[in-house]
């Protein structure tokens, strides 16, 4: 196995990338908690728009959080170019009904979507009036964390991380 | 873009398989899923044709598990590969933040690899940025074939980057992992030596557009570069060098207001009970409601039967894309929503009493009318 230096910093990982710290998620979680409560909804899922999920709550699906999470980015950047065809930016609201589940996928500010699944103990317009006020606080929640000054310390990477990385993959693809 | 969510422990980043159509983009991708520890993956999921060809992306996760305290996955994509899917590939494209391109090794072929090799250069640099600086790792597949082009060849006619190049029999997993392993090793590297560093992020949309990525050429300059890079700044950052190529545009203001949600339903009270679809296509298309049927696709989960060799290339592309349809007819949807409030079982309750009184005016009413539209036409028409 071949021995790598330190390729990764904290430092350096969280430059120019997309981080969330624990303080802000916590409000998003109570965010999510307090419009799963109202709504009835089963579910609720923040995901970024490259795919990757942000934070989840309520009941856990059969499903793999990662597979939902990239098909939800996938649908909602393809209906972004059906938009675009149209002549809107994008649209900031998608909805496909089951005959059991159904989901509704709305934009939260430029980053994120958020992905409520529902059944038939609520109705879509209970989910879109709740998810509605929920998009603008997280929107919110979202603005004012990007407008904070960095908290250095706040949160670690361990300095060995990139290092790390190189070892597991060497011992998982033996 | 890499995502670090300190509050998941998380770190995701996105890879991406590219290339020309048939030249094993899928099968590095199920070659990865058969060799990787159960425990370590998820699905793989595919978005392909009824010909089993890749319709839109294939994806699986690739859980390295806890490392330094992060939970650590890659994200696994394949793009379509055939030229007409351009419009798709663009958007699997899009937060990647490495690529290994998939070049099939037959003489025959090379044409093929230049043009995908072209439009992925276009691509990025409709994102802002520049393939010869980007993590890239080229694999030179079905070494097997009897045209294959010497490597040196190869590396001279595709290779104008000398990005690192591995030869492949993906087919049988030979060069599936290590060409994986080195991008990896390459997006790892491009982390630690990313540009600037992040301040509080305005929306992505609006930033100045071409700003490019500045890569260092090696892993340990770079890392000793980013041990005294300045502190981060900003709960949440957004990468630099994330770049739209539409114009500059503000974000329209919420139609809605947050709160109270009694003037909203004063405004629109059907809508926001349920029965937005009541109003038809019309409404439904202004609240930006669509729904997404992929008729002829099929979203297949592993082990979907493949005979990579022996697929017609035409089949799969005399089948259309994904077709997205409308709401459903309104009568339908009327009918639904009606359904679905009148069955309240446990949900929340109507939010007043006006509100349900205005409800249950209007259904009196439209009641009311249809019967006189009846009657009319039984004793008069």
């Amino acid at each position: 196995m071949t021995q790598r230096s330190p390729v990764v910093s904290d430092a350096a990982l969280r430059q120019g990338r997309v981080v969330y710290y624990e303080e802000h998620m916590a409000q998003v979680d109570r965010v999510l908690a307090e419009f799963l409560r109202r709504s009835g909804a089963r579910s609720a899922y923040l995901i970024d728009k490259d795919g990757h999920l942000i934070t989840k709550a309520g009941e856990a699906g059969d499903f793999h959080p990662d597979t939902i999470s990239a098909l939800v980015a996938g649908a909602f950047a393809a209906t972004k170019e059906m938009a675009r065809l149209l002549g809107e930016r994008e649209f900031s609201a998608l909805f496909h009904q089951g005959e059991r589940d159904n989901i509704q996928l709305s934009l939260v500010g430029n980053r994120a979507i958020l992905t409520v699944l529902f059944d038939d103990s609520t109705t879509l317009g209970m989910v879109r009036l709740y998810v509605s006020e929920a998009v603008s606080r997280l929107a919110g929640i979202f603005e004012r964390a990007a407008a904070q000054p960095g908290r250095e310390g706040a949160a670690q990477i361990d300095p060995s991380y990139g290092d790390s990385v190189q070892r597991t993959l060497d011992n998982l693809f033996k | 873009m890499v995502q670090i969510n300190f509050a998941r422990k998380e770190i995701n980043c996105k890879l991406v398989y590219y290339g020309p159509g048939l030249s094993g983009k899928t099968t590095n991708l199920e070659m990865v899923h058969q060799r990787t520890p159960e425990q370590n993956k998820g699905e793989l999921t595919s978005i392909s044709t009824d010909g089993d060809r890749t319709l839109f992306f294939d994806f699986m996760p690739l859980d390295l598990g806890e490392i330094a305290g992060m939970k650590t996955k890659f994200h696994l994509y394949t793009v379509p590969g055939q030229v007409y899917y351009n419009s798709t590939r663009k958007l699997v494209l899009l937060g990647a933040d490495g690529i290994i391109f998939v070049a099939d090794s037959s003489r025959a072929k090379l044409a093929e690899n230049l043009e995908s090799l072209d439009n992925l250069r276009e691509n990025l640099a409709e994102m802002g940025k520049d393939l010869s600086k980007f993590p890239l790792v080229l694999q030179w597949n079905k070494r097997d074939v009897a045209d294959a082009m010497p490597v040196t060849e190869l590396n001279e006619r595709l290779n104008a980057f000398e990005a690192p190049s591995f030869e492949a029999v993906a087919s049988r997993g030979e060069g599936v992992i290590q060409t994986l392993k080195e991008l990896s090793a390459r997006v790892l590297a491009r982390i630690s030596s990313t540009e600037q560093a992040g301040l509080a992020a305005p929306p992505v949309e609006e930033r100045p557009a071409a700003v490019e990525p500045v890569e260092k050429p090696h892993a340990r300059e770079a890392a000793v570069q980013a041990q005294v890079a300045p502190p981060p700044v900003g709960g949440f950052q957004i990468e630099r060098n994330e770049v739209q190529s539409e114009p500059r545009r503000r974000e329209p203001e919420p139609r809605t207001l947050p709160l109270p949600a009694q003037s909203r339903v004063a405004s629109n009270p059907l809508e926001e009970m349920g029965v937005a679809a009541c109003a038809g296509p019309s409404a439904a298309a202004a609240s930006g409601q669509a729904s997404l049927v992929a008729a002829p696709a099929q979203v297949a989960t592993l082990e979907r039967p493949r005979a990579a060799q022996a697929r017609p290339a035409a089949r799969a592309e005399a089948r259309a894309p994904a077709h997205c349809h409308g709401v459903p007819p309104p009568a339908e949807s009327y009918r639904r929503e009606v359904r679905v409030i009148s069955g309240r079982r446990h949900g929340a309750p109507m939010r007043t009493d006006s509100d349900r009184s205005l409800v249950v005016g209007l259904i009196f009413g439209v009641a009311v009318a249809a019967a006189a539209v009846f009657a009319y036409t039984r004793f008069f028409g």
